[in-house]
C-alpha cells in the first residue's frame, strides 16, 4: 500500500513547523534570482538587436506579453509581468519534481497562495480599470437576480484554480506512484517525461491563461 | 459488507465524473470541427476557444479523480 497524505509535510526549524513547500518554495526562488543574476551578468548590455542569451529571454517576455495583449487588450502592459512571474513560480516549483525534490505545488496552502494572488491580480485589475463603483455595479449586470451567482462565481476562482494545480499535482505524483509500484522498470521513465515536463508545461499554460481569461471577463 | 469495501464502491462510482466529461469533450469537439469545416479561417479562434473549454472540462474529471483518491487512501487508510 502506498503512503497518500494530503496533509502539508512538516519541516522543523527548531520546534516550528514552518511546512517543506515553504522551504523549497524559497530554494526555488533562491535559485531563480541567482539565473537571473548570472544571467544579467552575462549579457551586460542590452543590446537593441537581441543576441544569445537576451533573445530567449526577450521571446518569452515577448510572447506572454503579445498573449495577453490578444486576451485583456491594452491592460496587458500591467497584467503581464505579474502573469509570468506566477507562471515562472509555478514551473518551477512542480518542475523539481524530475530531480526528486518535493514539489511545493504539492501542498495545498501553496495552491492557495498563489489562487489568491491571481484573485487579487484580476480584481486589481479591474477596479483599475472600472473603478469599484463599476466592478461591483458589474455584479448586476444581466439581473438584479443573478447578483448571488455572479459574487459565488467570482470568490469560487481563487479555491477553484487552488484545487485544480493541486489536485493536478498530486494525482500525476499517485499515478507515478502506482505504475512504480506494478512495473519498476522501464515504464515510469516514459511516464515521467510526460508527468514531469509536458503536464507541467500545460498546468503553468494554464494557471497563466485562467487569470486572463478571468481579468477579460472581469473588465469588458 | 466491510467498510473497505463500501468506500471502494464510493471511489468507483467517481469514475463516473469520467463519462459526463467524456460527454461533454466529445459534443465541444464535434462542435468545434462543424465550426471549422463550415469556416476555416476562424479556426485559430476556435482552437483556443476550444482549449478554454477542455481545461474547464478536464478540471471537473481532476476533481473526481481527487475525490477517488482521498476515499482510498485517507479514509480507506483509516478504515
Amino acid at each position: 500500500m502506498i503512503e497518500v497524505s494530503i496533509m502539508p509535510e512538516p519541516f522543523y526549524i527548531g520546534s516550528l513547523n514552518v511546512g517543506l513547500s515553504v522551504v523549497v518554495s524559497w530554494g526555488v526562488i533562491a535559485a531563480i534570482i541567482l539565473l537571473l543574476l548570472l544571467a544579467q551578468k552575462r549579457i551586460r548590455n542590452f543590446t537593441e538587436l537581441p543576441r544569445g542569451l537576451q533573445s530567449v529571454l526577450e521571446l518569452m517576455v515577448g510572447a506572454l506579453h503579445d498573449f495577453a495583449r490578444s486576451q485583456v487588450g491594452d491592460k496587458a502592459d500591467f497584467v503581464a509581468p505579474a502573469i509570468l512571474t506566477l507562471m515562472v513560480y509555478v514551473f518551477a516549483t512542480t518542475f523539481i519534481e524530475l530531480f526528486g525534490l518535493p514539489p511545493a505545488t504539492e501542498d495545498i496552502n501553496c495552491t492557495l497562495g498563489l489562487g489568491l494572488s491571481a484573485f487579487l491580480l484580476v480584481n486589481v485589475t479591474a477596479v483599475r480599470s472600472l473603478g469599484l463603483r463599476g466592478r461591483l455595479a458589474a455584479w448586476t449586470k444581466p439581473s438584479a437576480a443573478a447578483t448571488p451567482i455572479r459574487v459565488l462565481t467570482d470568490f469560487i476562482t481563487p479555491f477553484s484554480m487552488a484545487v485544480r494545480l493541486f489536485a493536478n499535482v498530486l494525482a500525476g505524483g499517485v499515478i507515478m506512484k502506482l505504475v512504480y509500484m506494478v512495473v519498476p522498470i522501464a515504464v515510469p521513465a516514459a511516464l515521467g517525461v510526460y508527468f514531469n515536463i509536458l503536464h507541467v508545461a500545460i498546468q503553468t499554460f494554464v494557471f497563466g491563461m485562467l487569470p486572463l481569461l478571468y481579468i477579460s471577463e472581469a473588465t469588458e | 459488507m466491510s467498510t473497505i469495501g463500501l468506500i471502494a464502491i464510493g471511489a468507483g462510482l467517481y469514475g463516473l465524473v469520467g463519462a459526463g466529461v467524456a460527454i461533454g469533450m466529445g459534443m465541444a469537439t464535434s462542435h468545434a470541427m462543424d465550426a471549422i469545416a463550415r469556416q476555416p479561417e476562424a479556426s485559430g479562434k476556435v482552437n483556443s476557444s476550444l482549449m478554454i473549454g477542455f481545461v474547464m472540462m478536464e478540471t471537473v474529471a481532476i476533481y473526481g479523480l481527487l475525490v477517488s483518491i482521498l476515499l482510498i487512501f485517507v479514509l480507506g487508510g483509516r478504515a
